[in-house]
């Protein structure tokens, strides 16, 4: 049989490139996530939402970054500052003057980047 | 300082030297990667994080091949915080399903999410933790656990123990960091890395191995044959890796239809147990392809303990699961004649025997390297010595229970027994080299009679 037949047949039924569950991640407070905080994140504070685009722009030290919002976008709510347990939030929770912390789908972060999730620091009673 | 002085210096220096024995040579120096693996070894067995109790080892016992199964877990006290969700009160819904761990080794993950934990979550076996370094790495990243991924973070193995703690360690379903559990730092990590890679082989075995055993030399050819046995595809080399029209796939994913399988003990039971998707969320229904070489030893088989032997392990692929599964119908396109995998009731004894063997065989090396390092300069304190014995006594045994329960290589088994005995009697009576050289010329008595040199 044609290896390239049999190659592309394989890849039928093998896993997809689609990333891995790692839904433990819900946990882990902003800033500490193993391999990827400091490296592939963004951590910074909201300073703007549009909402119809469903973008946010955060602001990290002198740079800022526009972020995009989709519905594949897990957002969870970081509460473990007020010893809460963290929550599944919304895009609504994204708001101005928040930390979050920004892991982008595959890794590949730029100005306008999907997020595969975004954390959102909860520091105080909602 | 006078003539008389530099001759009398001069003189005892002479001496010294003239007697080395009055002096000890000093160890060798420590090697930092050893030192990291020491560290994370303590860590694996000894940390709880400031959870519930429960430590890596809790699930991953050294003295049962890190794994779990229904036998083992009966041989433990009622408090040991594998029970954990049978006496923290806060632990008791949702946490762990007590009669499926009992009966059949299973335990819970929400790899789907925590969103609805009294529906939303698998039940799963404990995969064993030995020869990660040859199974990890695949080209669609780090592939962790029955579905390749159940690593948060960057997804490594190194990530691992992170969403472990937070799953398995936490004290309340609330799971608040620094309440209910710490999570590890970057030098835990980093350590318990270091010792889950150090742990098994370090590489591929190169198959076809000149075997003795009849049964288990046509188990070998049968395993390797693309055309009956065709185990080889997915198993290169009884390893982790798939390799297809000479094109490596390296540790891939796959659908085999386990999920499909009839009669399923724990769904014999009335308990809850849904549907497991496998890799991805929502997932898409493969798993991940573990090495052979230790299954033999590290039973229940597939990621929900859905098969006690390994015979029985063998036979699945000989089913209707999972010849009409994805994986199972790839197997018949690409097959000459459009066959699927069709055995008979001697070849699957005879795969099975040869897995055994290789298993047996695997023992008896990480025995030998044990018993051969209980003696060597490395060892600096006789606690770690015994920790070696205790390592070779466990492997040797695994060894005796793999080949007897198969019926294989009796005089292998005899072999193995007197070496089991003879360190046994090293680690009441002190640690005598002698007996360590005895039991190692067992335990290579044991290979040459599984195995040509």
């Amino acid at each position: 049989m044609n290896r390239a037949i049999v190659v592309v047949s394989t890849l039928l039924f093998i896993a997809g490139s689609v990333s891995a569950q790692k839904m433990t991640e819900m946990y882990i407070p902003i800033g500490h996530s193993p391999g990827l905080s400091g490296k592939f994140t963004t951590l910074g504070k909201v300073t703007s939402v549009n909402v119809p685009a469903k973008m946010v722009t955060c602001t990290y030290g002198a740079d800022s970054i526009e972020i995009k919002v989709t519905p594949r976008t897990i957002i969870w709510l970081d509460k473990s500052g007020i010893k809460q347990p963290n929550q599944i939030g919304t895009f609504a929770d994204c708001s101005i003057g928040r930390t979050i912390e920004v892991k982008y789908v595959n890794n590949a972060r730029s100005d306008g980047g999907e997020a595969e999730w975004i954390k959102v620091q909860i520091s105080g009673p909602q | 300082m006078g003539r008389s002085t530099y001759a009398f210096a001069f003189l005892m220096a002479l001496l010294l030297a003239s007697f080395p024995s009055c002096h000890t040579p000093p160890p060798p120096p420590v090697d930092p990667r050893d030192a990291l693996i020491e560290k994370g070894r303590d860590i694996f067995f000894t940390e709880t994080f400031n959870g519930n109790g429960r430590t890596c080892g809790t699930c991953h016992p050294a003295e049962n091949n890190f794994t779990l199964d229904a036998t083992f877990i009966g041989s433990l006290p009622r408090d040991n915080p594998l029970f954990v969700a049978e006496f923290n009160p806060a632990l008791k819904e949702n946490f762990e399903n007590p009669r499926l761990m009992r009966e059949f080794g299973l335990i819970l993950e929400n790899l789907d999410g925590f969103d609805d934990l009294a529906n939303e979550f698998v039940m799963r076996g404990i995969p064993h933790t030995v020869s990660l370094s040859t199974s990890v790495a695949s080209p669609k990243g780090p592939r962790t656990g029955w579905s390749g991924d159940g690593s948060p973070g960057d997804g490594s193995l190194r990530s691992f123990a992170t969403g472990a703690v937070i799953q398995h360690f936490t004290k309340t379903l609330n799971r608040i960091p620094g309440v209910d559990f710490r999570l590890p730092t970057d030098d835990e990590l980093d350590a318990l890395e270091a010792f889950q890679l150090s742990l098994g082989r370090q590489s591929e075995l190169t198959l076809p191995l000149r075997l003795k055993g009849t049964i288990a030399r046509r188990g070998q050819e049968l395993f390797m044959d693309s055309t009956v046995g065709k185990c080889n595809l997915c198993h290169v080399n009884a390893g982790p890796t798939a390799l297809f029209g000479g094109n490596s796939l390296g540790n891939a994913n796959f659908n085999t239809g386990v999920e499909a399988l009839p009669d399923q003990p724990a769904r014999l039971t009335p308990e809850n147990v849904p549907t497991d998707d496998g890799f991805g969320r929502p997932g898409d229904s493969t798993f991940n392809v573990p090495p052979l070489v230790e299954a033999a030893s590290t039973g229940p088989f597939f990621h929900n303990n859905a098969i006690e032997t390994i015979e029985g392990a063998v036979a699945f692929y000989d089913g209707e699961s999972f010849n009409n599964s994805p994986a199972g119908r790839f197997l018949r396109n690409i097959d000459p004649e459009g066959a699927g995998i069709e055995l008979d009731g001697t070849q699957i004894v005879e795969i099975a025997a040869f897995l055994r063997v290789l298993n047996a065989l695997e023992s008896v090396r990480l025995a030998t390297d044990a018993l051969k390092a209980s003696i060597s300069d490395k060892v600096r304190t006789k606690e770690q010595a015994k920790e070696l014995l205790r390592t070779a006594v466990s492997q040797l045994q695994t060894g005796v229970r793999v080949l007897s329960e198969g019926r294989l290589h009796p005089n292998a088994v005899q072999s193995l027994l007197k070496a089991t005995q003879i360190v046994l009697a090293a680690l009441e009576h002190g640690h005598d080299k002698d007996l360590i050289k005895k039991a190692l010329d067992e335990a290579n008595q044991a290979r040459s009679d599984m195995i040509e040199p």
